[in-house]
């Protein structure tokens, strides 16, 4: 007998051992003790942890300032801000726990989340309980949601305007590669692309999905290259996997376009490549000292003091969602102050009054019917941001819902093929 | 031929590092009968250590990887002196120590937040054309982990065959009481075993710092490929494990790129499960006597 362990034990107590590591640690969450509770139930920790503490950050200097300004009024009484938030690790088990503890511990008014694939179990304890919550990928929606709602981000599908926009500027353009990793997030941006491109006459000569657990990026982009295509489409890839992505493109010689839902901490990724290389990469997220958020339809305030404050405070972290959480918090408040109560039915309902609300990127309607199944997406117009010379810069606004009007069934179409058309998820 | 070359390159590196992960965890095994769970993590801290001694603190990068090497093999020589000793005969017992220290070094990442992603700037920037072919590339920083990967396993495999020390480590490592017999202190030899092996996987870490996401998770993402290496290799087997490195990350290197990244996994798995059905031992794996 060799060293006490036999082949078949080691492959057993291994196997015991991936389910140990499978299983989640807690963690812990902080806040003090205030009167209004607000929850932020998203990952703080993990791959997707770009999209979710950066988020936190911009909703804490919201709620700092709220408080130092003494506070909310609504009928008659002054409330104080409090953010309770739960790190669920992008892991739909912890954040059912989460949404569980936030509901029934912790009492809170709303809970914002990222969405996606941590949504499922936890959007389905709100609607039984009437909770009021909020999304930034409305591809979480059914016609059954009836209390999650998705009033800033309208995931995935304001991407139809950055190919648009490319379409029209850089008409030279005629064959794209698609990539993402096969979850929530990547699946429903891949339809909207293909619809995007489509619309725009534009060949997609690659389309696939990569795994979660991906190390090495080169192979991925060996074989999108492999397609000789003019434009390199990265989807909603991760936060890291677009800069790793995009670092692949460059050591392998790609010249091309590259667009892409998100590039965050692209001062990195330029410290890499350099910024003759990511000149002209198209996204859709600016950054909030951009002069274009100083225009009057913009609904969000001081929005160039926000990212100053956001800088000074998280250097380094600024992301996608840095300001969006502390836009849907914006709304929030208005609708707190509607509806003079802090209840949080009577505050949903004086935020959908109409039909029609402040998005932060200028007025917008409850939509969403046809591909989501309920009118919970507040969608309006969407910034179009292109880096230039090392600097996100808002190029263009254009409208979502123009797009919609003209190109739907490429959309629906795209979805049904990829199985996200909301009756399709539902089932 | 371009995508061909590429791709050949591409798995080149990826055998690299691949190596580097299952050497030392075939040798924690083979040595010490130990399913150290927590390789991928020490991987993961020599990661952070590149980080912070060169892309924070300025130091050289090479001596930012001496310095990672250095604290994750002191991290191993810990583990093996306080955690596994104790448990030698009780494997269980040794692997669920492993999994414990992986989850401390996770949740001590976080809670010094270290949640983020991490950027480390590659030593040397850009990539050369191979083999004159223009559309392939490597990038430097690659044929550094290429590099510190031949130079660490050459090292490691003259050491073991061809010095004292490496006979009675292999001793140990074929059979640990007939080694003891022989008059081979078992314990100095895991203590040697436990600390090169978590060497190798924070050298691992502290080459790829600048190529890989450097967050408290990335050690999952390491330790499984690792696993079915060994096993494909044959469990304990130093060689094994460097074959079934080459094997597994051509394989998956070229089905991602002719295939598919989403199937590459699976079908990894299914090559490691044809392998042991074919050859249950492993590709050099040894029949347990007895």
């Amino acid at each position: 007998m060799r060293n006490g362990i036999t082949r078949r034990r080691f492959i057993g107590t291994t196997a015991a051992g991936v389910a140990l590591v499978g299983t989640s640690l807690p963690r812990t969450s902080f806040g003090a003790e205030k009167t209004l509770k607000i929850g932020f139930l998203a990952p703080l920790t993990g791959e997707v942890a770009g999209w979710g503490l950066p988020g936190l950050n911009g909703l804490e200097i919201w709620a700092d300032e709220i408080n130092a300004g003494g506070g909310i009024q609504a009928g008659g009484d002054t409330y104080m801000v409090e953010l309770v938030p739960y790190d669920d690790e992008y892991l739909a088990d912890k954040a059912l726990r989460g949404a569980k503890k936030l509901v029934l511990e912790d009492g809170v008014g709303l809970i914002m989340m990222l969405g996606g694939s941590d949504a499922p179990a936890a959007v389905d304890f709100f609607t039984k309980n009437k909770v009021v919550s909020s999304t930034l990928l409305p591809s979480d929606l059914t016609d059954e949601t009836l209390y999650h709602m998705a009033p800033c981000e309208v995931h995935p599908i304001y991407n139809v305007t950055g190919v648009e926009w490319l379409a029209e500027n850089r008409p030279e353009l005629k064959t794209a590669a698609i990539c993402a990793q096969d979850d929530e997030l990547g699946r429903p941006s891949v339809a909207t692309y293909l619809a995007a491109f489509e619309a725009a006459g534009i060949e997609v000569v690659y389309q696939e999905f990569f795994a979660i657990d991906t190390v090495d990026f080169a192979p991925v982009i060996t074989s999108m290259l492999a397609t000789k295509p003019d434009i390199l489409c990265l989807d909603t890839a991760y936060p890291d996997f677009v800069n790793f992505l995009t670092e692949q493109a460059f050591l392998q010689g790609f010249d091309g376009q590259i667009i892409s839902c998100t590039f965050d901490f692209y001062p990195a990724v330029i410290e890499k490549v350099g910024t003759e290389f990511v000149e002209g990469f198209v996204f859709q997220f600016p950054d909030f000292d951009d002069p274009a958020l100083n225009e009057p339809h913009i609904n969000f305030p001081n929005p160039n003091g926000f990212f100053t404050a956001y800088e000074e405070r998280y250097p380094g972290t600024w992301s996608a969602v840095s300001w969006e959480y502390a836009a849907i918090a914006v709304q929030w408040k208005a609708a707190v102050e509607k509806a003079g109560s802090v209840d949080p039915m009577a505050v949903f309902e004086a935020m959908k009054a109409g039909g029609r609300a402040p998005h932060v990127f200028g007025d917008a309607n409850w939509w969403g019917t046809e591909l989501f199944g309920i009118d919970n997406a507040l969608v309006g117009d969407w910034p179009v941001v292109q880096i230039q010379n090392g600097k996100a810069v808002i190029v263009e606004y254009k409208s979502i819902i123009d797009w919609w009007a003209k190109h739907k069934d490429l959309m629906i179409k795209h979805f049904e093929a990829l199985g996200e058309m909301w009756y399709q998820r539902k089932a | 031929m371009e995508v061909i070359a590429q791709t050949t390159v591409n798995a080149l590196y990826a055998s690299s590092y691949t190596a580097l992960m299952a050497v030392g965890l075939a040798l924690i095994f083979g040595v010490m009968g130990i399913i150290n769970f927590a390789h991928g993590n020490l991987f993961m801290v020599g990661a952070y250590a590149v980080w912070w001694l060169y892309a924070v603190n300025g130091w050289p990068f090479f001596l930012a990887v001496a310095g990672a090497i250095m604290v994750v093999g002191a991290i191993g020589l810990l583990m093996e002196r306080m955690l596994f000793r104790p448990m030698r005969d009780n494997p269980l017992g040794g692997l669920i120590m492993s999994v414990g220290v992986l989850f401390i070094l996770e949740v001590l990442a976080v809670f010094f937040g270290l949640g983020l992603m991490k950027h480390v700037p590659p030593i040397y920037p850009g990539s050369v054309v191979i083999f004159g072919i223009p559309g392939a590339t490597i990038p430097w920083q690659r044929l550094v982990v290429i590099g510190a990967a031949v130079l660490l396993l050459g090292t490691l495999w003259a050491f073991l065959r061809q010095t004292r020390l490496g006979w009675a480590l292999r001793a140990c490592a074929q059979d640990r009481e007939a080694a003891a017999l022989q008059g081979i202190p078992i314990n100095k030899f895991a203590l040697l075993a436990m600390g090169l092996g978590a060497a190798l996987a924070g050298a691992a870490g502290g080459v790829m710092a600048p190529i890989v996401q450097v967050d408290p998770y990335i050690g999952h993402k390491m330790i499984v490929t690792a696993f079915i290496v060994i096993i494909v290799g044959g469990i304990g087997s130093l060689e094994g494990a460097v074959l079934a490195a080459i094997l597994y990350a051509f394989f998956h290197t070229w089905v991602t790129t002719y295939i598919g990244g989403g199937i590459a996994t699976t079908l990894g798995l299914v090559l490691m499960l044809v392998v042991l059905v074919v050859r249950p031992t492993g590709l050099l794996g040894t029949a347990e006597r007895g």
